[in-house]
């Protein structure tokens, strides 16, 4: 296994659009630290291609943008990628960050199993609220940045040389310090809405496997 | 005993959705992983549905009501 990034993109929805566009933060910092790194974009990202690229690269690290159940995470629309029983053992001792709801459930344990890798992700849906003027501009979006600066933090914590359980506690801190942010400045509608969903993924962001691994 | 909790669960649900009505923008949109990020009036059907989206939805509120009323929400933001 080699030290690189495997990042999926897909931009089939407003959702994952603003996923790809926040993953810019991840890809900059990976190529500030020399770390290879191949993006999967639509075209590549059913099945049959995702387990090509995985194989051929052998990258230690793969961070997932895209909609999971929670046995399953999905590439472009509705291309099962990565799924319990089908092709999880590709993931044994690899660093995963899973962007995608409920994927820690199980596809994170058993994508751990007998592994020295790790996988964080999310036993619930992960959340996020967007600012519908800036729907065509995610970058501009500061309702949508509140919760994805945060998570963005795991892989850029990891990047950065710091372990899967670290990566996972400076992510919650900045989940934390947003929290007060929003609740320091004069209540705007939005507030409760913006806290809960940060709450959400605060409770719901976990480490599956080795905690202590690193990139 | 489970037809309280429905009674129970019906009244946490017009609560939800009050609460969405009354103070939600409506240039704000939820992103849960699912195909479409959801509207206001969308929210307020899965909701009133009680399909997995609108279980999420009342789930997510009555895990921050618990953590506020606890105490726990500010105890964890005060920590950092």
């Amino acid at each position: 296994m080699q030290n690189g990034l495997i990042i999926t993109l897909p931009q089939c929805d407003d959702a994952t659009e603003y996923l790809t566009y926040y993953s810019k933060f991840v890809t900059k910092e990976a190529e500030k630290k020399g770390i290879k790194t191949k993006e999967i974009h639509d075209n590549e990202l059913n099945l049959k291609d995702f387990i090509k690229i995985i194989k051929k690269l052998d990258y230690n690290f793969v961070v997932f943008n895209g909609h999971g159940t929670t046995n399953s995470i999905l590439g472009h629309k509705a291309n099962v990628i990565l799924k319990v029983g089908v092709n999880e053992e590709l993931m044994k001792d690899r660093i995963i960050y899973a962007r995608s709801c409920n994927a820690a459930v199980s596809l994170g344990v058993e994508c751990t199993k007998n592994s020295n890798g790790a996988f964080i992700g999310y036993i619930f849906p992960f959340v996020f609220y967007m600012n519908e003027k800036w729907s065509t501009k995610p970058l501009n979006d500061n309702v949508a940045k509140l919760f994805l600066e945060p998570s963005n933090q795991i892989p850029i914590s990891l990047i950065k040389g710091n372990s899967a359980k670290e990566s996972d506690i400076n992510s919650k801190e900045h989940i934390l310090k947003n929290i007060n942010k929003i609740l320091r400045t004069p209540s705007e509608p939005d507030t409760p809405f913006i806290v809960e969903g940060l709450w959400n993924n605060y409770l719901g962001q976990v480490v599956r496997g080795n905690d202590s691994a690193k990139v | 005993m489970s037809g309280e909790k429905q009674e129970i669960s019906e009244k946490i649900k017009q609560l939800v959705i009050a609460r969405i009505k009354a103070q939600m923008p409506s240039n704000l949109k939820l992103s849960m992983g699912f195909e479409n990020s959801l509207t206001k009036e969308e929210m307020i059907e899965h909701v009133k549905a009680g399909d997995e989206q609108g279980t999420h939805i009342v789930n997510m509120h009555l895990n921050f009501i618990k953590a506020l009323t606890s105490g726990k929400l500010m105890k964890e933001v005060n920590s950092v």
